[in-house]
C-alpha cells in the first residue's frame, strides 16, 4: 500500500489545478462510457452511433435513444451526485474525527439514514422529498452517536476502535431495520429496494429533492474548509487563529449528515467510497483539507459511476447491486490502511 | 332380564376390545421410507401449502398449518375455508413445540423437508413427505395425490384434479393460437420472471399459453435474478402476468408504470398486463389454488374479448 501511496505521490506536491484537470477528464471519459455500455442489447457501437445522431430525425434509432436517455443518462446524472457528496462527506467525516478510517458507510451514518427512511415507510410516506429530510435526520442521529463514541475515553485516539464501534452501531441498526421488515410486510418489497444500494430504477425525480439541501452543504463545506485545515494543526492553534473548534465540529457533522442523508435517500446505502475517495485523494494532493476536498469532487463520481458501469456488466441480463462493487474495491484498501506499520493520523 | 344382561356386558366387552385395539392403518411410500398411518386420521398438521390445500379439498380441516410466504396466517384464497387453524411456523421454520401440542394423528410436509426436520417431526407424528420430482406440470397434482392418500380421501383428491384439468382444457380450446406469456414480479430496479415450471405457470401453459420467460431464468431455480431494466424487452410478449405479494393489484401496476422502461413495454402499451395476487400465483399449490388461478385466467380472457 506505501508503494502505491508512493507511486501515486511522486515525492513532491503537484499543482493542484493540474491534478484537479486531469481527474475532471478521466471523469469525462468514464461518463461517457456509461452511457455506451449497459446490460442490454444497446452495445458500445450502436449506442455512439445514436449519440452522434442526435439531432438527425432520418437515422433517429428509438431503442437506443430510450436506453441512454431514460435508462443510463439518470444512473449517471445520480453517480456524479451521490459519488461527490459521498467522496466530501468521508473527507470531512475523517478530518472532524481525525481518523483516517472513519467512513459513512462503516461508522453507521449511512445505516442511520437506511434505517430513517425504513420507518418513515412503514409510517406511510412516499414522496422523495420527505424521504431525504428523513434520511438526513437519521444520519444525523448517527453522526452524533460516532461522536459520542469518538469522545469515549480511549476510542476516539484509536481509529480501529472507533470503527469498531461503529461496527456495532451499523449492526444494530440493520438488524433493527430487518426486524420491521420480518413485522411489516406490506412494506418489505419498497424497503428492500431502498436497503440495497443501487442507481438502477432510481429516477432523474429522485434527484431533484437534494439540490437545496446539497446546496446548503457545498456552501458549508467552502466556508470550513479553512477552520478544518487550522484543526488539524491542533486545538490550541485553531484557537488561536480565531476559530471555534467546538461550532466547527457541529457544522461539519450538520454538512456530513446533509451530504449522506441525501446520497442515501437517492442511492440507497453504499459503503466505502467514504473512505476510498479521500484515501486517494490524500495520496494525491497530500493531507491538506482544502486540497483533498477539490480533488473529492471527481474523485467520488469516478468510483460510483465507474463501480455502476461494472455492476452492469457481470451478469447479464441482470445486475449486481450497486454496494456490492463499491465494497469489493473499498475492503482491499481498508485492509490496506489497516495493515499499515503506522496508521496515518490526522 | 338375564338375556338382556349379557346383551349389554356383550356390547361393552367389544366396545373395550376395539378400543384397545390399533385403528385400521394403511403403509404408505414416502421420500423417507414407509410410514404407517391410521386409515382415517382426523388430527392433521400441514407444513406446506399444497398439504393444507389439498386436505381442504378433501373435506378434512387441519389443527395446523404454516404462514404463507411474507405473510402471518395462511394464503388469503384458503383464509375462509381454514377457518380458525392454528399456525405453527413460517414456510422456513417449523416450531415443533407446537406442532407437537396439537398431538397429531398425521404430519402432511412439503416433498422438500429437510431430513434433520424430519427426524424430528417423525417422532411427533407420521410423517409424509411426497417423492415427487419438483418443478414438473405435474408435480402438485402428485403432491396432492400423495396427501388425499394419507388422508384416506383420494377419491376427492382425484375429482378435483380431474376438474381442474378439464377446465383448463376448456380455457385452452378458447385459445385462438397459443399467446405468449409472462409471469413477473416487480421491483422498481427491475422484474423477476418465474420459471415456466412454477405451478401457476404450468397452469398457464394447460390453459393454452406459451409460457416464456425470455431465457432469464437458471436451470433449477423458481425465478431469475433481478433483471436489467434495458432487458425488459424479453418479457414483452403478448400477455404479462404480475403478481404483487402484498400491495393492491392496481397501485402495483401503477407503481410498476412509475418506470418509463416498464411504461413504454408493448404489453403495457395495449394494457395486456394482468395483475394477480402473489400470494396465490407464485406462492401457492394445490387443487384449489389451481381452480382460483383458472379462474383469474378464465376472467382476464373475459376481459380481453
Amino acid at each position: 500500500m506505501r508503494v502505491l501511496t508512493h507511486c501515486l505521490s511522486f515525492g513532491k506536491p503537484r499543482s493542484l489545478i493540474g491534478l484537479w484537470l486531469g481527474l475532471s477528464g478521466l471523469l469525462a471519459a468514464i461518463a461517457l462510457l456509461s452511457l455506451l455500455y449497459g446490460a442490454g442489447d444497446v452495445g458500445p457501437a450502436r449506442a455512439w452511433q445514436a449519440l452522434q445522431n442526435l439531432g438527425d430525425a432520418a437515422s433517429y434509432d428509438s431503442e437506443a435513444h430510450f436506453v441512454i436517455a431514460e435508462l443510463r443518462a439518470p444512473r449517471l446524472w445520480i453517480g456524479l451526485v451521490v459519488g461527490a457528496a459521498l467522496g466530501i462527506a468521508g473527507a470531512l467525516l475523517q478530518a472532524v474525527t481525525r481518523n483516517p478510517l472513519a467512513e459513512p458507510g462503516l461508522l453507521g451514518v449511512s445505516a442511520g439514514a437506511a434505517f430513517a427512511v425504513t420507518l418513515a415507510i412503514l409510517w406511510g410516506a412516499d414522496t422523495a422529498t420527505l424521504r431525504v429530510s428523513v434520511a438526513q435526520l437519521g444520519a444525523l442521529g448517527g453522526c452524533l452517536c460516532v461522536l459520542a463514541a469518538a469522545r469515549l475515553q480511549g476510542i476516539g485516539s484509536d481509529p480501529i476502535r472507533l470503527i469498531l464501534a461503529g461496527a456495532i452501531l451499523s449492526g444494530l441498526l440493520h438488524s433493527l431495520s430487518s426486524l420491521i421488515l420480518l413485522y411489516d410486510q406490506h412494506t418489505a418489497d419498497e424497503i428492500r429496494f431502498w436497503v440495497v444500494g443501487s442507481l438502477a430504477g432510481r429516477q432523474l425525480d429522485d434527484l431533484v429533492p437534494l439540490f437545496p439541501t446539497l446546496g446548503v452543504a457545498a456552501l458549508l463545506t467552502i466556508l470550513l474548509a479553512r477552520p478544518l485545515a487550522a484543526l488539524a494543526l491542533g486545538e490550541h492553534v485553531a484557537i488561536g487563529l480565531g476559530h471555534h473548534p467546538r461550532v466547527v465540529r457541529l457544522l461539519v457533522i450538520v454538512v456530513v449528515a446533509l451530504l449522506v442523508g441525501g446520497a442515501t435517500a437517492a442511492a440507497g446505502p453504499i459503503a466505502f467510497v467514504g473512505l476510498v475517495v479521500p484515501f486517494a485523494a490524500r495520496a494525491l494532493a497530500g493531507p491538506d483539507i482544502r486540497r483533498t476536498l477539490w480533488l473529492c469532487l471527481p474523485l467520488g463520481p469516478i468510483v460510483v459511476v465507474s463501480a455502476d458501469i461494472v455492476s452492469r456488466l457481470v451478469v447479464p441480463p441482470s445486475e449486481l447491486p450497486l454496494g456490492v462493487l463499491t465494497a469489493l474495491i473499498g475492503a482491499p484498501v481498508l485492509i490496506g490502511v489497516v495493515r499499515g506499520r503506522r496508521l496515518p493520523t490526522l | 332380564m338375564t338375556s338382556l344382561r349379557h346383551l349389554c356386558m356383550a356390547t361393552a366387552g367389544i366396545a373395550a376390545l376395539s378400543a384397545t385395539l390399533p385403528a385400521n392403518a394403511k403403509s404408505l411410500e414416502t421420500a423417507f421410507g414407509t410410514v404407517e398411518i391410521d386409515d382415517d386420521p382426523t388430527r392433521v398438521v400441514t407444513l406446506y401449502t399444497n398439504a393444507l390445500d389439498s386436505a381442504l379439498t378433501a373435506g378434512v380441516a387441519p389443527l395446523g398449518a404454516v404462514a404463507t410466504r411474507g405473510g402471518d396466517g395462511v394464503a388469503r384464497y384458503l383464509s375462509e375455508q381454514a377457518g380458525d387453524i392454528e399456525i405453527v411456523g413460517t414456510p422456513r421454520e417449523t416450531n415443533i413445540e407446537a406442532v407437537a401440542a396439537l398431538k397429531p394423528d398425521v404430519i402432511l410436509a412439503s416433498p422438500r423437508l429437510p431430513e434433520a426436520q424430519y427426524d424430528l417431526l417423525s417422532h411427533i407424528a407420521p410423517t409424509v413427505v411426497p417423492d415427487v420430482k419438483p418443478y414438473q406440470m405435474d408435480s402438485w397434482e402428485n403432491e396432492a395425490r400423495v396427501y388425499g392418500e394419507a388422508l384416506g380421501r383420494s377419491d376427492a383428491i382425484d375429482d378435483a384434479i380431474a376438474e381442474v384439468n378439464a377446465k383448463a382444457e376448456t380455457l385452452s380450446e378458447h385459445q385462438n393460437d397459443s399467446p405468449s406469456a409472462s409471469l413477473i414480479r416487480w421491483m422498481p430496479q427491475g422484474a423477476l420472471v418465474m420459471a415456466p415450471q412454477i405451478f401457476s405457470n404450468t397452469l398457464l401453459s394447460k390453459s393454452g399459453f406459451a409460457v416464456d420467460d425470455g431465457g432469464t431464468v437458471k436451470e433449477g431455480r423458481p425465478h431469475s435474478d433481478p433483471l436489467s431494466l434495458e432487458n425488459l424487452s424479453r418479457i414483452d410478449n403478448d400477455w404479462l402476468f404480475l403478481a404483487t405479494l402484498n400491495a393492491e393489484g392496481d397501485e402495483a401496476y401503477e407503481a410498476a408504470k412509475q418506470s418509463p422502461a416498464f411504461e413504454r413495454l408493448d404489453v403495457v402499451q395495449r394494457d395486456q398486463v394482468v395483475t394477480v395476487d402473489g400470494q396465490l400465483w407464485t406462492s401457492a399449490t394445490g387443487p384449489m389454488a389451481a381452480r382460483a388461478i383458472l379462474d383469474d385466467i378464465a376472467s382476464a380472457m373475459d376481459t380481453a374479448q
